[in-house]
């Protein structure tokens, strides 16, 4: 079996391979890391690769192998993760130059659980800086390029996480989402990105964070992968207070459930209301393919959506704390478009947060009543495809809208609502563009109903022609 | 805008004492645009009954150990 044979294959399809031993994780590892030193001058997609320590873990899930000790389907299975995740004895930058030499002495709780369960870290990936933009074009450690064509972004915040498991460089990776910083890049890229709901998995160890919505979650190849990544990280966390003590059941028990008599919603307001004609033209046909397979669709209203801009404002004042004890010390060390939208959360007034926080009770309960009339909600994941890099403005709808730093938050209107209500909500590669980018659509669940969102997202992959899709980057000397 | 660039000035200065430039309030001024946009479309909005949406898990209280 070649390198490209096994970084082709997806945790599902690798996992009974390593259990049976037919594939070692020693193997699999250095195939992992030979694909990662290959992209890396193309992609930019790390910001660390951890050489040696992948190595070595590698060579204690062989021996534990071999004495008959198998976790489970990630065991050997490298993984990336998003450089805001904390991570022992490994440099953690955050993106930023403030933070270029920070060590943290424990492991985000995800990337505990990732490794309990067998995973291999492969590196730390790049990001934008401070994990607050959509590009991952980042002034100190470099632009990621998107796989399915370099000069393109990948998507933001986890623009690292999205190339690699695009281009086979990790057979998954932890991204974070605050505003669609895991979705975003899925739907870039043309991978399968989850936001589970908001207490599902622990924050503890997710660096500079918003004390508002913020998610760690996986970016995969498959939606089955998916559900094992979560199965992987989620449960209460009695050091995290957000986490919410409810059971964990298996995600994978649904896949391949039928999705006859499943009602989906689809906002007549709203989410459609701005959007490239390519994008949307993809999203509809998902949604055709979604009513093929006998899932009803009903249109709905969520009329408090014309206030969701306001979502932002509490975010910027959050933002602005978050960032406080940096920017006291080291204003000269952030990149401009941090810097300035950062500093913007000063001119926000307490009675404007207040307001923010109540228009999010009401999108919050606004959402939670269509969710009774419907199983769930099909929207697009962003309004447009991935643009060229280094771009400043882009226009739709015949406005042009700034897609970095201060003010840029159109590009994440379709999936910052849903950090702001909690709900479930993941996106789901479905078709091109003509230029051959990637165009994503967004499935949105009820609190702590993943599996539905696994089942139904599982039944479109079956029968999508797009799920074994592959990056021109793969192909390239 | 209706606010001035010195007001602005002003109140980043209270940000640890954070100065900035006319150039850099202009970088600014979009992130403040649509904050007052925003605002401006809330005004129709009567927000003074909303409920709130905190929780108190029981085990959360009880007595101290």
């Amino acid at each position: 079996m070649t390198y490209s044979d096994i970084t082709n294959m997806t945790i599902s399809e690798l996992a009974p391979k390593i259990e049976a031993r037919e594939i070692s994780p020693v193997e699999v590892t250095e195939a992992a890391l030979a694909q990662a030193d290959r992209l890396q001058p193309k992609l930019n997609s790390f910001i660390t690769i951890l050489h040696q320590d992948a190595r070595r873990q590698a060579k204690e899930l062989e021996a534990a192998l071999m004495r008959g000790e198998y976790k489970g389907p990630l065991h050997g299975i490298p993984i990336g993760i998003k450089d805001n995740l904390a991570t022992a004895g490994i440099r953690t930058t955050v993106g930023s130059k403030v933070l270029a030499d920070h060590v943290p002495e424990e492991d985000a709780q995800a990337v505990s659980r990732c490794k309990e369960a067998g995973a291999v870290v492969l590196g730390k990936e790049n990001l934008e800086e401070f994990a607050a933009g959509p590009t991952s074009n980042n002034p100190h450690y470099g632009a990621v390029h998107n796989p399915w064509n370099l000069d393109h972004i990948p998507g933001g915040s986890s623009g690292g996480g999205g190339a690699n498991v695009s281009s086979r460089v990790t057979f998954a990776s932890l991204g974070t989402d605050l505003g669609g910083s895991v979705r975003g890049p899925a739907g870039f890229c043309g991978v399968v990105g989850l936001k589970q709901t908001f207490g599902r998995v622990s924050q503890r160890g997710l660096m500079v964070t918003s004390f508002n919505g913020d998610h760690i979650g996986p970016l995969t190849r498959s939606v089955a992968d998916s559900a094992l990544m979560l199965q992987a990280i989620a449960g209460y966390d009695p050091l995290d207070p957000s986490t919410v003590p409810v059971p964990v059941p298996d995600f994978s028990e649904s896949l391949g459930k039928g999705l006859q008599g499943l009602k989906m919603g689809i906002p007549a307001n709203y989410y459609f209301e701005l959007m490239d004609p390519e994008v949307e033209a993809g999203v509809r046909q998902a949604i055709a393919v979604l009513e093929e397979l006998g899932v009803e669709g009903r249109e709905v209203s969520i009329p408090s959506m014309k206030y969701a801009g306001a979502l932002r404002i509490a975010g910027m004042a959050d933002s602005l704390v978050a960032h406080e004890p940096y920017l006291e010390t080291n204003r000269q060390d952030y990149g401009p478009n941090v810097l300035y939208r950062t500093l913007a959360g000063q001119f926000v007034l307490g009675r404007d947060y207040a307001k923010a926080l109540k228009v999010q009770r009401i999108i919050k309960d606004d959402h939670a009543r269509v969710l009774q009339e419907v199983d769930f909600l099909v929207t697009p994941t962003a309004p447009l495809a991935a643009w060229p890099i280094d771009t400043e403005t882009v226009s739709l709808g015949g406005v042009e809208y700034p897609v970095r730093g201060p003010g840029a938050g159109m590009t994440s209107r379709c999936t910052s609502p849903s950090n702001a209500t909690g709900l479930p909500a993941m996106s789901m590669p479905c078709g091109f563009t003509k230029s051959g980018l990637p165009i994503g659509f967004q499935l949105i669940g009820r609190p702590f109903e993943e599996p539905l969102l696994f089942q139904v997202a599982f039944g479109y992959e079956s029968v999508s022609p797009y799920r074994d899709s592959r990056p021109p980057v793969l192909d390239l000397d | 805008m209706a606010i001035t660039k010195d007001t602005l000035k002003a109140m980043i200065r209270e940000f640890h004492g954070m100065e900035l430039s006319d150039e850099e309030l202009d970088i600014v001024a979009p992130a403040l645009d649509s904050y007052l946009a925003e605002i401006e479309n809330l005004r129709e909005l009567d927000l003074s009954n909303v409920m709130s949406g905190r929780i108190l898990r029981a085990q959360e209280g009880g007595k101290p150990g």
